[in-house]
């Protein structure tokens, strides 16, 4: 059990909705994901509706909004016994530690940015909703890998770089070198190390020991 | 000035030219891919770069050579040369952003559903944003506004390069050439400055060149004479005190030459900060915002220091270390030219050689240097949080972090010096060879009887005098590569636009206090937009009440009507007259702000209080502080209105400085009186006190607050519900009340909450 993982004192206190492969489903339209789940109904459920209520809102607004209003971002239907079944057509997932566990607790947003749950690790879900988690992650946190770095230049605070990367040459310029190189352990203790490049571009490379010598060598001042 | 409107119009071309060509170049792939299309129907095209998803094949690498073309009815997408999907624009709406992480996707809602457009990395962003806005408009007006495409390609008018985001300045070229004449043009009211100081520089070096002749004249003919008993005692006394003399000489002159250059550079450096702090101040809030204040601290301190340097010290040396080189080598080579190219010759292989070590040094040098500033980045965030450090026990834990970095930076420095000891003396070494062959030559000269001992004295004097600028001209690449860059980014500072600027015709308004707000849309950046569509209507004396979540726009739609930004969309008009039309001076002279944080300058009270009144009587400071409630306990302050506060000074509690900026704001009697969050850190009935005075203050005035404490604005004539960056519920509190909406909710949810503490139910 998940839970087995937070203090005594500070259980009950706030209660973080895990999401796995018993509660939730995970669906697909369009090429975005959306979940279908069953929980733990909340006090935050009821306040859910209350914007449904009025009808005052409508006439402010423009016609064009009127669609996105009135389907809500989490549809909640209540199944009695204590339980909500929570249906988002479309969700969002944010890594809450990108760089050392790309792949585990997982934020699950609606489309009004709030949370619906966590995902623990992808592994709480057996295929193909796993790989549908996965490359949601992947297409959300794009990270093209570096395999060679051919040039590093720098010049009045501002760095140049050229990289063979997996699809081919790439240039890119950091701001401010040293705050710009982002350096994570896996769990298996490898180096691995992001690049953060001026227009908000990641850059990985997944282990600094394998790079060749002169790629190192280049990027050796930065570590 | 002339020259600077040329260039930024050359700019503007480039960026149009820049435009021009990749909309062709587009239109050309366009054709390629489908030649059904015509260019006369395409009415914006842009590229994208990404797969509309990640999968198996494509984990990582997802790049795809994407098109999207915009025709009249239609939003057609292409992927690697074929048609990829069809958006038919009539069951299109919303086209929106939305950011990933080093990846932005363009979609909308495409019959009641979310539909992606495309995707793209993060260069994109802007541009996206900026399109995806901008179909919405054709979508609902059938025009399309392609202006922005000139801001997002604006260039470099030297490489033709576009600029890095936040940047005016190309960092690729920023001029050497073109910094140098600039710096120049700053440093010549000093010139005769400058000039005296090498010119008394000159003076000190021949005085200087003279030592070694009379230490000749001492040798030969005093000491070595080879007719003791024929020395004349005042003659000998003679030499002794000209010796004497030109060291006074050379010492005076030093001084009165150190005393014109700091003079000189004291006055450069006070121009120079002036520029840049003239600057930052001219600069909107979002431009000052993108920079941490650190940042701005450093360009106006540290690397307008490093440019006085250059100027005052660096600059002179080189000039001068150029003429003792060129000097002391004419003698040398007229005295005896052989000698002069033996000692000249090992010149050339060290500074070559110096230049390898160079890099290797630079490196070292650079790696040392971030040791250095961790190590005090980590002492200052322990010392800054060593209250926290002690409630939680760690001490041990951060002296143990500190030990580490530490340890890393002696292994560091140990490892630089030892590098530096063996390449300096091997350098010197081969500095010094030119020496043997002096000797050797010298030695045979002297031997010979072509030489006396004083001769070889004097010119093994002047052997060092060489020495000295030869060594130094070696070091010149690290100085000019540390002054270029400061004075790179100080001119990055001065060169930057100003992007909130008045107009030429910008008038000053009397304002009476009707503010419209027609259509306005607003963001902190082209993807998402914190305000939309805001209409409100305000009349003269109207109390409006500003009421919604956090981070629903509440502040925005303030800091707008202050014109801390400039709005993209719609108009925002004072007494009818758009803001932009009317001076930013005239404008905030009448309005008065009290924000949630509440700032005091380093000063008294009094000052404090008279900041935006600097011709206020003592009587209407005094009676400011009593509206605000903060007379009372300026009084009991030992030194009252003089009491000094700000940084060093007399520390007032939050609610006192609340007070204190509210008498601040009153002072200022303004036209249009902004409360934000003002009374938040008060207890309520000291709250209670404030509101009653303000209310006579704000009768004919008109006045919006924010208040997350709602009963704040029971005296509000109209209440405004905020609600994700659209006006939700407008109306009395009464008729809030009765529509249950929002603003019901959110009174309902602070009674439970007063309810629960005992204090408040009685204050009710």
């Amino acid at each position: 059990m998940p839970e087995n993982n937070i203090p005594n004192e500070l259980r009950g206190i706030v209660d973080i909705v895990y999401l796995n492969r018993d509660n939730c489903k995970i669906t697909e339209k369009n090429g975005f994901i959306g979940l279908r789940a069953v929980l733990d109904k909340s006090d935050d459920d009821m306040t859910e509706k209350e914007p449904l209520e009025k009808e005052e809102n409508e006439k402010d607004d423009g016609d064009s909004k009127k669609k996105k209003k009135d389907t809500p971002a989490v549809e909640t239907v209540d199944l009695g016994n204590g339980k909500v079944e929570k249906i988002a057509e479309r969700i969002f997932l944010s890594r809450a530690f990108p760089f050392d566990m790309p792949y585990e607790y997982i934020s699950v947003l609606d489309r009004d940015k709030k949370e619906i749950g966590f995902i623990r690790s992808l592994d709480d879900f057996d295929e193909p909703e796993r790989t549908l988690l996965k490359n949601e992650l992947e297409t959300k946190y794009y990270t093209p890998t570096i395999k060679r770095i051919l040039q590093v230049k720098e010049r009045y605070g501002f760095s140049y770089w050229k990289c063979e990367c997996e699809f081919g040459e790439k240039t890119f310029t950091l701001r401010d070198t040293f705050r710009s190189i982002i350096k994570a352990h896996t769990k298996d203790g490898r180096e691995r190390i992001y690049i953060l490049d001026i227009d908000g571009n990641r850059y990985e490379i997944p282990d600094v020991e394998k790079l060749d010598r002169m790629s190192y060598k280049k990027i050796e001042l930065y570590l | 000035m002339a020259k600077q409107t040329e260039t930024i119009l050359d700019a503007e071309q480039i960026a149009d030219e820049r435009v021009r060509e990749r909309t062709e170049a587009l239109l050309e792939k366009l054709h390629d891919v489908d030649s059904q299309l015509s260019h006369e129907d395409v009415i914006v095209a842009f590229t994208y770069d990404l797969a509309d998803r990640a999968d198996d094949e494509n984990l990582t690498d997802q790049r795809v050579d994407g098109l999207v073309a915009l025709t009249k009815d239609t939003l057609t997408v292409y992927q690697n040369g074929k048609k990829h999907k069809e958006i038919p624009l009539d069951k299109a709406e919303d086209f929106r952003t939305t950011p990933g992480v080093g990846s932005v996707i363009a979609e909308c809602t495409y019959d009641g559903h979310d539909m992606l457009v495309c995707r793209g990395d993060n260069s994109h962003t802007a541009e996206y944003g900026a399109i995806m806005k901008r179909i919405n408009r054709y979508n609902e007006t059938g025009e399309f506004n392609t202006e922005f495409m000139r801001e997002l390609n604006r260039v470099c008018e030297k490489c033709g390069r576009p600029f890095p985001p936040g940047s005016s300045v190309c960092p690729r070229c920023v001029d050497k050439k073109g910094i140098m004449k600039r710096l120049l043009a700053i440093a010549k009211p000093y010139r005769w400055h400058l000039i005296l100081s090498v010119v008394l520089f000159f003076v000190i070096t021949a005085v200087n060149l003279l030592t070694p002749y009379l230490n000749r004249i001492l040798v030969d003919d005093f000491i070595k004479s080879e007719t003791p008993e024929a020395v004349v005692i005042s003659q000998f006394i003679i030499v002794i005190i000209s010796l004497a003399a030109v060291n006074v000489t050379t010492n005076l002159l030093s001084i009165l030459r150190s005393r014109v250059l700091v003079h000189a550079g004291n006055r450069v450096i006070v121009t120079l900060r002036e520029m840049v702090f003239g600057k930052i101040q001219m600069m909107s809030i979002s431009r000052i915002s993108k920079r941490t204040a650190g940042e701005l601290m450093t360009r106006v301190n540290s690397d307008t220091n490093r440019i006085r340097q250059f100027i005052t010290a660096t600059m002179p040396d080189l000039a001068e270390q150029a003429l003792m080189l060129i000097a002391v080598a004419t003698m040398l080579f007229i005295y005896d030219w052989r000698l002069a190219l033996l000692i000249i010759f090992p010149a050339p292989i060290v500074s070559v050689s110096f230049r390898l070590f160079w890099r290797k040094m630079r490196r070292m040098w650079n790696k040392s240097w971030h040791m250095d500033s961790k190590s005090s980045t980590v002492l200052h965030d322990i010392f800054s949080g060593i209250r926290v450090v002690k409630a939680f026990g760690m001490e041990e834990r951060e002296a143990d972090r500190f030990d580490e970095i530490s340890k890393k930076q002696r292994d560091i420095r140990i490892e630089n010096e030892r590098m530096w000891a063996i390449v300096w003396h091997i350098l010197s070494f081969f500095m010094g060879i030119g020496e043997f062959f002096l000797l050797f030559y010298v030695g045979n000269k002297i031997l010979g009887g072509e030489m006396t001992l004083g001769e070889m004295t004097q010119f093994s004097a002047y052997v060092s005098m060489i020495y000295g600028p030869l060594r130094w001209i070696a070091n010149i690449p690290r100085r000019l590569v540390d002054f270029l860059t400061s004075t790179a980014k100080v001119f990055e500072i001065i060169d930057e636009n100003v992007d909130v600027a008045d107009k030429e015709d910008a008038v000053d308004l009397k304002i009476k206090g009707t503010i419209d707000f027609e259509n306005v849309s607003f963001g902190y950046d082209e993807t998402t937009d914190v305000l939309k569509k805001i209409n409100l209507h305000i009349e003269p004396g109207e109390m409006i009440g500003i009421v919604g979540k956090s981070g629903v726009g509440k502040s925005t739609l303030i800091n707008l009507l202050m014109r801390m930004y400039d709005i993209g969309e719609g108009s925002i008009k004072v007494d009818g007259v758009d803001l932009r039309d009317i001076s930013q001076d005239s404008l905030r002279s009448q309005i008065g702000v009290v924000l949630q944080e509440t700032f005091l300058f380093a000063g008294t009270i009094y000052a404090n209080i008279a900041y935006a009144k600097q011709d206020a009587t003592r009587d209407e400071v005094i009676t400011a502080s009593k509206i605000a409630g903060a007379h009372e306990f300026i009084m009991k302050l030992p030194d009252a209105y003089n009491t000094t506060v700000g940084e060093k000074g007399h520390t007032l509690s939050g609610g006192e400085r609340q007070r204190v900026s509210i008498a601040r704001a009153l002072l200022h009697n303004p036209r249009i009186l902004i409360l934000d969050e003002a009374t938040a850190s008060l207890d309520t009935e000291t709250e209670h006190q404030i509101q009653e005075s303000l209310q006579k203050l704000i009768k004919d005035r008109t006045t919006l607050a924010i208040a997350h404490r709602l009963s704040t604005l029971r005296n509000a004539t109209r209440l405004i519900v905020l609600d994700k960056g659209t006006i939700a519920e407008t109306g009395t509190h009464d008729e809030l009340m009765r529509q249950k909406g929002i603003y019901y909710g959110l009174v309902m949810a602070q009674r439970q909450m007063s309810r629960m503490s005992p204090k408040n139910t009685a204050k009710e």
